[in-house]
């Protein structure tokens, strides 16, 4: 009898039990938690997390003895998480143990303070996962702007008001940054493509035997971007689909696209579900919109000129 | 007891005498990042890693912090480190130097002493030492080049001792010593392996263990967190005695001492005492050699551990005398004296009522000379006498 094929489903990466505890001190409605669980499920038991204080932190860490979940943490500042990840992963490699490091941050950390050692460790081509969960701003400290808050994006320190009106820059694009560096794997996920982000966390996996692989994953805030706490997920399938987020992997320098949306949305569609968007005129709309259209051409750009065949 | 061996004897800089002192305890994880006047010692493990005599990863880091961040998370997943920078390099690695403590990280690295005021102060000087000095790190300073050698062994005896399990900074002069040759001996491999192998045998240190649910640097607020900073204190309170059980050791196997925390030369009957520390301590010995022979009575005391503060053995060493100079080559802002003056001022009601002199001296490269120590030693011998004499004095601002 021929056995029905089918195409794997999300559930068949999973390879482990869930190793964090019921019940976590996040917000409502934050997809980090599904993120960090989801990862550690697909990556298995044999990893060490390497993380900072943010809004990880009241996942990874535990309380003085108490501890969260079963897997090993290291933790450490801002500024040092992908200069541990290299040390701890050096270490394994000169004794010849295979884990899996995955070093775990936001955007504040990957795009900010943290991106020297990121880019030194992928410029050295170090054998672990940085994985990060952007939420466009510094959200555990109360909704600062990040270099990765888009442009006009009404933040704490980009505040909307007569003299000015939120977030002036366009931002750093850090998944293409990082895939400039010709690091063995790039990658952009989000969680309402679960397939897709399983697929790419189980590459990176093989991946990190040859050097750095890094996920940049769209997580968006109820909190800080004020919307509903059941649209996360919703947010996150907009964000594809008006190709605010396009979803795209690079192995050293070649390009290809995960999903191709046929017809895009209108990016109103998206933003009009979030409230740091809230005070968006028809100009501020026109900004954005021109640097959403250009960031997807850039990679258009780059799946033409180096196909990742 | 094992037949000692005193090695063949090299010319080393103090730069190189600190590589082949790291070189021959195999470290696992050595993070590289050059500065003046550091960049010798890493380049000296490179070329000993591409020859073949060092089998250890090499990262070579975008910046001091990373570095600091390498060594730390590969000693606290198990592994012998090492690092070195200088000054500016320190202040960047400010952070992780307290994670590295914060986390009772065994990290042995090198510091050589450099001035920060401004870029351009690529001069000697122990502000860099002095101004870290509440990290929670162990800080000991060598005076020439074979003890520089032979301080970077000691180190990872003091570190990764299990009662101690501290990150130790080697210091040693920036330019006087770190590009000075002198002939060093060079202990063989086998030697020094011998005498790390007892921290084999000791209870494994607490390390990051994949699939165990075990958190580095966790450790948050309230019981815990004193728990920790009171055990920290305490290990800091043992180094002291461990550092001289360890001079006492390294003795026994390669026949040199140096008196553990601090060295005393001609203390005995002094009536004087100059207490110093790093290469000047060598012209102070000069100096108190000379007039001694002329009938006086000038000792020596050589600081070679200054975090933790040697005060016990300093008391015993300082009581009695008539009066105490303290040549200082940094400077502690807000008390308009130097640190080890000000320390040393912390155990005086225990060191009795001798007058105590503090000179500032040796600022960025402005020599500690045999005349300005002469002139410390006649400010002292007055003050003895029962003249008044100047708290402080800035030396090469009174020529």
């Amino acid at each position: 009898m021929v056995k029905a094929k089918r195409l794997p489903r999300v559930f068949d990466y999973l390879t482990d039990e869930d190793p964090f505890s019921g019940g976590l001190t996040l917000c409502p409605g934050c997809p980090l938690e599904l993120l960090l669980r989801f990862t550690a499920r697909v990556l298995g038991r044999d990893i060490v997390f390497v993380g900072t204080p943010s809004c990880s932190a009241t996942v990874l860490y535990g309380q003085n003895r108490q501890s969260w979940h079963k897997l090993a943490y290291y933790s450490c500042l801002m500024t040092g998480v992908a200069s541990s990840a290299t040390g701890i992963a050096r270490y394994y490699r000169k004794i010849g143990k295979d884990i899996t490091v995955v070093a775990f941050t936001g955007d504040g950390c990957s795009a900010d303070i943290g991106f020297q050692p990121l880019s030194g460790a992928a410029e050295r081509n170090e054998n672990f996962i940085y994985i990060t969960y952007d939420n466009e701003g510094y959200m555990n400290t109360g909704i600062q702007k990040s270099s990765t808050t888009p442009v006009g994006a009404k933040t704490s320190t980009t505040p909307v008001g007569q003299n000015r009106r939120g977030n002036p820059n366009p931002g750093k694009n850090v998944p293409f940054l990082m895939a400039m560096h010709k690091i063995p794997y790039t990658a952009t996920a989000t969680l309402s493509h679960l397939d897709d982000l399983a697929k790419k966390l189980v590459k990176a996996k093989e991946k990190k035997n040859e050097g750095l692989a890094y996920i940049h994953v769209y997580s968006p805030c109820p909190t800080g971007w004020r919307f509903e706490s059941d649209m996360s997920i919703a947010i996150c399938r907009l964000a594809v689909q008006t190709n605010y987020f396009p979803l795209w992997e690079a192995e050293r320098g070649q390009f290809r696209f995960t999903r191709k949306t046929a017809k895009p949305k209108p990016l109103t569609d998206l933003l009009e579900l979030i409230g740091k968007f809230s005070h968006f005129t028809d100009e501020d709309l026109i900004v954005l919109e021109k640097e959403v259209e250009e960031r997807y051409q850039l990679i258009e750009g780059m799946v033409q000129a180096w196909p990742l065949e | 007891m094992r037949a000692m061996n005193k090695g063949e004897i090299r010319t080393l800089t103090g730069n190189a005498a600190a590589a082949y002192g790291t070189m021959l305890c195999r470290p696992d994880v050595v993070a590289l990042y050059p500065i003046t006047p550091q960049s010798e010692v890493i380049e000296q493990l490179a070329d000993f890693h591409a020859r073949g005599l060092l089998d250890a990863e090499m990262v070579e880091v975008e910046g001091e912090n990373s570095a600091i961040n390498v060594v730390t998370s590969a000693a606290m997943t198990g592994g012998r480190v090492f690092t070195a920078t200088s000054s500016w390099g320190l202040a960047f690695m400010y952070d992780g130097m307290l994670q590295a403590a914060g986390f009772r990280a065994p990290v042995v690295m090198v510091n050589v002493n450099r001035e920060m005021p401004g870029i351009l102060a690529v001069s000697s000087g122990q502000q860099d030492m002095t101004s870290t000095r509440d990290s929670g790190w162990i800080q000991v300073v060598a005076e020439g080049c074979q003890e520089i050698l032979d301080l970077v062994i000691m180190a990872y005896r003091l570190a990764e001792d299990h009662e101690i399990q501290l990150p130790v900074m080697v210091n040693y002069d920036g330019f006087y010593l770190s590009y000075l040759s002198e002939g060093v001996h060079l202990p063989s491999r086998e030697d020094v392996t011998a005498f790390l192998a007892p921290l084999k045998e000791q209870p494994p240190r607490p390390m990051l263990v994949p699939g165990e649910p075990l958190g580095c640097g966790t450790h948050g607020i309230l019981e815990g967190f004193v728990e920790l900073r009171y055990k920290h204190s305490a290990a800091l309170e043992r180094a002291k005695a461990k550092f001289d059980e360890i001079d006492a050791l390294f003795q026994e196997a390669f026949g040199r001492s140096y008196g553990g925390q601090i060295e005393e030369y001609c203390t005995a009957d002094a009536e004087i005492v100059l207490v110093v520390s790093g290469s000047a301590a060598g012209t102070a010995k000069a100096v108190a050699d000379s007039v001694n022979e002329q009938g006086a009575k000038v000792g020596v005391v050589k600081l070679r551990i200054f975090r933790p503060f040697p005060r016990e053995r300093l008391i015993q060493a300082l009581k009695g005398k008539k009066a105490i100079g303290i040549i200082d080559r940094s400077v502690c802002f807000g008390w308009g004296c130097g640190p080890l003056y000000m320390e040393l001022k912390s155990a005086s009601a225990k060191i009795g009522k001798a007058p105590m002199l503090n000179f500032i001296d040796g600022l960025a490269n402005t020599d500690i000379t045999k005349d300005h120590i002469k002139g410390m030693i006649e400010r002292a011998q007055r003050a003895a006498g029962g003249e008044p004499f100047q708290e402080v004095t800035w030396v090469s601002l009174e020529e």
